[in-house]
């Protein structure tokens, strides 16, 4: 796997995953922050790439 | 008189309950957490932390060696070099074992040598906020 979109989205998760289980102690919770995590992670990457690319494409 | 049970998913969160679970000093939490990703939360009887710690930053530490990533050396002439190594050394044994293994030579012309780099570096700073989370935990601070 050597796509941008694909590396990224696989840090993503696992900045998530270990985000949400260090930050809250019950499982549902954990499960819910590192979702969101993930969201604003990509998300915003996705949004910064947008920007870039009208910016300065 | 009926004892209150105890959940079976529930990870102690109060400091009593971490000092309940916890047969661990704070400096020998720090060092523990250091060396094995995750051992100290287990010890503190976190298993179920534990067990996401050292998969997710085992995980992540191969990937970016299987992504051609360098463990870089201690080289103070370039600082930046010298951040990313003492990132990559706050992963404890994985990185001492990779060293011996004569892993993360790093390949500069892969494609992928950036991205392994950054799996590298960004394991080793997620090990030191769960180094001072066990920290916390072996304290007793509760955490919000």
């Amino acid at each position: 796997m050597t796509s941008h979109l694909g590396v990224m989205i696989l840090l993503a998760a696992c900045l998530a995953v270990v985000f949400g289980v260090l930050l809250r102690d019950e499982g549902a919770d954990q499960g819910r922050l590192s979702v969101r995590i993930f969201v604003a992670l990509v998300g915003g990457a996705y949004l910064l790439g947008w920007i870039m690319s009208f910016a300065f494409g | 008189m009926a004892q209150p049970r105890r959940a079976a998913k529930s990870e102690p969160t109060s400091p009593e309950r971490a000092r309940e679970a916890g047969r661990l000093s704070p400096a020998a939490a720090v060092v523990v957490a250091w060396l094995v990703p995750g051992a100290a939360h287990l010890l503190l009887g976190q298993a179920r932390k534990a067990l996401v710690f050292f998969v997710v930053l085992l995980a992540m530490f191969g990937i970016g060696l299987g992504f051609g990533g360098r463990l870089f050396p201690f080289q103070l002439s370039d600082p930046l070099v010298f951040l990313a190594a003492a990132a990559e050394w706050a992963l404890g044994l994985p990185r001492v074992v990779a060293a011996f293994l004569d892993a993360g030579q790093g390949n500069v012309v892969s494609p992928t040598y950036e991205y392994g780099n950054t799996f590298l570096i960004a394991a080793g700073l997620l090990n030191t906020l769960i180094v001072l989370d066990a920290r916390d935990l072996a304290l007793g601070r509760a955490r919000r």
